[in-house]
């Protein structure tokens, strides 16, 4: 962090210098949330685009210029989110990047829309790299508004379509998910998968998010219902707490979740997570000579593993560099409109495979990795003895599900 | 009187000028202070003047900014209702909603009556993630301020100027409450309720009209929020807004009617400010309201009017030095304190930490702080906050000292005026 800030310093002393020649150089604001108990995943988020911009600025940045990172702490919710965003556009930024919320995305996306409308030529353009609600994509769907992280349809698709091949999901199938619009959404997307992955949901339940303290009367409705497979898409205290009771009960299921791999989660889930499923973007287990190289490199400049969310914003931003790199200055400063019109046929060879964006909503179309815990894993995780080990990677293509139709984009003539 | 009408006149037109003053990113955070500080002035009124805590005022702000966000919805900024006044659905959402929750909550005093608020905020709380249509979901509802009376309001400053206006407005009528009848029966309620009812009054009901009047303030507040934001997402029913009315109430002085405006407006704005400069901003807010609570339990307003009262008894040239003194004691201690927290805060850093295992030629790599490097392993590095408390604290103790000299000498002319009274006699 501290390397970087003296980088940081170091660009900002060059920027100086060129700016004599040049116009302004092309600002990336960052709104995270970056204090408070929501703080970690934020910071997370930050390193990782961090790493992404030092990448730009080591390749020349744009226009022979480097591209400045401006930092913006949301205080944890839309209403701070608002007021800094109207900050960094007036500090000149042109490109907002923002992941670790949906309710702070929903604001954002919503407020970058009316602000394009009300300044046209000094339009700004809307990174999402995290967020994951399914309307941001859907009725909420905007031309300035790009998604560069999987959805609920395509990771349990994923996570669905490698179980079945392994042969582990069985035909009793139990969904349990956290009652708000992400829980509803993944119960939807378990329920439309039941064909592909030949199963029954023989049970569904949408419970209170993070204030559940023990889920044992949940476990004994899995273990009645007699389910082979759990699915859910539970993160944090939820995930934790659940598979925590369902070891104390003894239960047999098995459990497919997309969170699995979320820092801290396998050291206190114990041998309890062994043998279960996780469907995420990067896996550096057993890897190839790509993988392996990401892996170093981000761990030399950043001082850990890119782990968890990290892998994936740094493509989502890589993907962001594709662009820029298509986009000539006119009069040395950068369209954002002629941006867009890029970032919609941005394409990256990640370590994984191939990404792309989709134009018609705007929603990246990536591969996906399937890894199931186990002590055979090369990677150990959280100081344990277990890993995550690859069963299947999917290409784009393969776990790709249809643009929602709700999704009608206005785009610039 | 004259100095007081001065003061106000000179408020308003800084408020007025604010736009021309400052940046655009500014001129929002001024809209934030301003809804901060009618949110905190509502929430004195039953507080402050009638004696009740309570815990749950994100749900009265939060019912307002929904009603406000689905007005903005349904109407488009036509009819009747075009966008200036679209606070008022705020202010009818809060106060049906208070009209409810206060028939339950006063029902009880004290600790009991806390509790019931803090329940009926949980259930809103825990209820409106689960209503889709209602409260939006994850990503909210967004509304757009659609033009009127010739003002498109796409510009932070004519929103600006739109909540100035209705935070004044709504101000005033506050102020003008406590001149009423029934404001000064407010006054009784918290004083002592038995008596009232004693003088045939009926307590429930008059408790249910100032927890109303409360909630619908607030519930303008929120409508002004979601004027400024364009949307309202459920996250605003989250406890931290109803503990942030409190902290920023009694900071800024529960006891006077403008101390919630200036403790709303400081603490909005620090948070705006600092949330930028480091990242243990909530650590120092914290802080604050502790330190306030255990040095000034009458708030920043507190200071403000004791300042006055010294400066009546003993004159501006012996309270210059006391002043000097407490100003420049607190900025050491606070430029030392916040020296040692933000070193500890990136030494402690998960980052620091790893770049400090990667490092093998030291063990503790320097800090930049302040725009210079510092080795945390150094006596030197430490002995700078030591030095700025140690010096601070002093100081502390020289302005005690002082007020006690001060005293001394006062009770001594008193002594002396009186022998020679004697004397005369």
């Amino acid at each position: 962090m501290i390397k970087f800030k003296k980088a940081l310093c170091g660009m900002a002393a060059i920027g100086l210098t060129a700016g004599i020649v040049h116009a302004a150089p092309v600002k990336v604001a960052i709104l995270e949330t970056l204090s408070g108990p929501q703080a970690s995943t934020g910071l997370a988020y930050r390193s990782a685009v961090w790493y992404a911009i030092e990448k730009i600025n080591a390749g020349g940045g744009w226009n022979n210029e480097p591209v400045q990172l401006l930092e913006y702490d949301n205080q944890g919710g839309p209403t701070g989110a608002a007021t800094k965003l109207k900050s960094a556009i007036s500090d000149g930024a042109q490109i907002i990047v923002q992941a670790a919320s949906s309710s702070i995305a929903g604001q954002i996306t919503e407020d970058v829309r009316k602000y394009n409308l009300r300044n046209p030529g000094k339009e700004v353009v809307f990174i999402n790299l995290g967020a994951g609600a399914g309307e941001l994509t859907g009725e909420k769907c905007n031309f300035y508004h790009f998604r560069f992280s999987g959805n609920a349809m395509v990771q349990t698709k994923a996570l669905v379509m490698a179980m079945k091949e392994s042969n582990v999901l069985g035909d009793r199938v139990y969904a349990i998910n956290q009652n708000y619009s992400w829980g509803q959404d993944m119960e939807k997307a378990i329920v439309s998968f039941s064909d592909l992955g030949g199963y029954n949901v023989v049970a569904k339940t949408l419970h209170d998010t993070n204030k559940i303290q023990d889920f044992s009367p949940y476990v004994a409705k899995i273990s009645a219902a007699n389910a082979d497979t759990v699915l859910t898409g539970n993160w944090s205290n939820d995930l934790l707490l659940l598979m925590k009771a369902s070891k104390a009960s003894g239960l047999k299921a098995r459990f497919g979740a997309l969170y699995l791999d979320q820092p801290g989660n396998l050291a206190n889930a114990g041998d309890a997570a062994l043998g279960h499923y996780v469907s995420h973007t990067f896996n550096g287990d057993a890897g190839d000579a790509a993988s392996k190289q990401f892996m170093a490199d981000y761990t030399s400049k950043i001082g850990h593993d890119p782990v968890f969310i990290e892998p994936q914003a740094v493509w989502g931003m890589a993907m962001v560099a594709d662009a820029l790199k298509r986009v000539q200055p006119e009069n040395g400063v950068l369209n954002v409109n002629t941006l867009a019109k890029a970032l919609e046929t941005s394409k990256i060879q990640a370590p994984m495979g191939e990404m792309y964006m989709r134009a018609a909503d705007h929603q990246v179309q990536l591969p996906i990795v399937v890894s199931t815990v186990s002590k055979d894993a090369q990677i150990k995780v959280d100081g344990t003895d277990m890993g995550f080990k690859r069963v299947r990677v999917f290409s784009a293509k393969e776990v790709s599900t249809p643009a929602q139709s709700s999704c009608k984009m206005k785009r610039p003539s | 009187m004259k100095t007081q009408s001065v003061l106000f006149i000179t408020a308003i037109a800084l408020l007025l000028a604010i736009p021309f003053l400052l940046s655009q990113g500014l001129v929002d955070a001024a809209i934030q202070m301003l809804i901060a500080a009618l949110f905190a002035s509502a929430y004195n009124l039953l507080c402050g003047q009638a004696g009740m805590l309570s815990f749950g005022h994100a749900a009265y702000f939060g019912m307002g900014a929904f009603a406000t966000v689905h007005a903005m919805n349904a109407l488009d900024g036509t009819g009747l209702l075009p966008t200036p006044f679209m606070p008022l659905a705020g202010a009818v959402g809060g106060l049906l909603f208070g009209i409810v929750a206060g028939y339950f909550s006063t029902k009880r005093s004290g600790t009991y009556f806390a509790m019931i608020t803090l329940a009926i905020a949980e259930l809103v709380h825990a209820l409106a993630p689960q209503l889709k249509d209602m409260f939006g979901g994850e990503s909210g509802i967004s509304a757009m301020r659609m033009p009127a009376w010739g003002f498109t309001f796409g510009s932070t400053n004519e929103v600006y100027y739109l909540t100035l206006v209705w935070v004044l407005l709504s101000i005033a009528l506050l102020f003008l409450f406590t001149r009423t009848p029934l404001g000064r029966l407010t006054l009784g309620l918290r004083e002592n309720a038995h008596r009232l009812r004693f003088l045939g009054y009926n307590t429930h009901r008059l408790s249910i009209m100032v927890f109303a009047i409360s909630a619908m303030f607030s519930g303008i507040a929120g409508g002004l929020q979601v004027v400024s934001n364009e949307a309202a997402n459920y996250v605003l029913f989250d406890a931290h807004l109803s503990a942030a009315v409190v902290l920023n109430t009694y900071i800024g002085g529960v006891g006077s009617f403008l101390g919630p405006v200036l403790g709303a407006s400081v603490m909005t704005f620090f948070g705006y400010a600092v949330s930028d400069l480091t990242q243990s901003w909530l650590l120092y807010q914290g802080t604050l309201f502790v330190l306030v609570m255990m040095f000034m339990p009458t708030g920043l307003a507190g200071i403000i009017a004791s300042l006055g009262g010294l400066h009546k008894r003993f004159g501006v040239a012996s309270l210059a030095p006391l002043v000097v003194l407490s100003v420049i004691s607190a900025l050491l201690l606070s430029a030392g304190g916040t020296f040692v927290i933000e070193m500890l805060q990136r030494m402690l850093s998960q980052n620091y930490q790893s770049l400090a295992s990667l490092q093998t030629a030291t063990r503790w790599p320097d800090i930049l702080l302040f725009g210079q490097s510092w080795p945390p392993a150094s006596i030197s590095t430490w002995l700078v906050p030591i030095s700025l408390l140690a010096v601070g604290a002093v100081m502390g103790y020289l302005a005690k000292q002082w007020v006690q000299i001060l005293i001394q000498r006062e009770a001594l002319k008193s002594e002396s005026n009186q022998s020679e009274k004697e004397v005369v006699e």
